[in-house]
């Protein structure tokens, strides 16, 4: 069974840029080793079925406000909880569903689910990571990632 | 008609098709886009409908709408990330006219609307 690269999830990141945030072209999401600290904004979908996983989006919190100023055409000083958990809610739906596509048929998509990190670690019980992808946007760390049940796996 | 569980999506769909020059009713779901329609003089030219919504999902949706015949002339356009084949064909046989993977651009959803009649061809938002 194939699982989703690194490559796969930079192609579809872009894709998902240039649609709703970056549509000019002109401040994209740039690959790099920077990875968000806590506090983060996590974003999450999981999948079940065929394949058995989640795909993770973690933003530092300016980073979250960055992106759902963006997306809800608001001023970052006037993003609200609610207004994060619905953007970055949304992209991670929109990648989640571009990283399903690579993935046997059967396999089913979660609602979102979004959560704010203060401290600890972020884990993923059961779970192996399959692939990452690290990056800034606008300076702010970004990182997406693939997990899938070892029972899967 | 805009049917999407995120508020994000919704406006992002209401700015292309308001520049396309259609006034926007939106829902989050579709067992609030059925009773929206229930209470409306005059139904939706069109209606753009995510899939996976809490509540009620898009196919489900399109399947109480194709029930009914006063909502016949609703065109039926499922803007969302299932990508799968069998579900893009369920959705067809359900009822849709048309079918849109997310992310989409401006001009994807422009193209798709007039491909349906409802916008002038060669028409950018």
């Amino acid at each position: 069974m194939t699982s989703p690269t690194t490559d796969d999830l930079q192609a579809i990141t872009e894709q998902v840029w240039l649609s709703y945030l970056d549509p000019e072209g002109t401040n994209p999401f740039l690959p790099s080793e920077q990875a968000p600290t806590m506090p983060c904004v996590i974003a999450a979908v999981s999948v079940t079925g065929a394949w058995e996983g989640h795909v993770v989006m973690s933003f530092s919190t300016e980073a979250s406000k960055k992106a759902s100023s963006a997306l809800l055409g608001m001023e970052d000083e006037e993003v609200t909880t609610d207004d994060i958990a619905d953007a970055v809610g949304e992209l991670v739906n929109v990648i989640g569903g571009n990283v399903k596509s690579l993935l046997p048929d059967g396999s089913l998509l979660s609602l979102p689910h979004v959560a704010t990190i203060d401290e600890g670690v972020n884990k993923w019980p059961a779970a192996v990571e399959v692939c990452r992808l690290q990056g800034s946007w606008q300076n702010e760390p970004i990182a997406i990632s693939v997990w899938t049940s070892k029972s899967t796996g | 008609m805009v049917i999407d569980d995120s508020r994000a999506m919704r406006l992002i769909l209401r700015r292309i098709v308001t520049q396309l020059g259609f006034e926007v009713v939106e829902a989050g779901n579709g067992r609030e886009a059925l009773d929206l329609l229930e209470s409306m003089d005059q139904p939706p030219q069109v209606a753009l409908i995510d899939w996976n919504m809490p509540e009620m999902n898009g196919l489900e949706f399109v399947t109480a709408v194709r029930s009914q015949e006063r909502f016949r002339q609703i065109t039926l356009m499922m803007v969302t990330t299932e990508s799968e084949h069998g579900q893009i064909v369920r959705a067809l046989a359900a009822g849709a006219h048309e079918y849109v993977i997310k992310p989409f651009t401006p001009e994807a959803i422009t193209e798709k609307l007039a491909l349906l009649g409802l916008v002038p061809s060669g028409t950018m938002s």
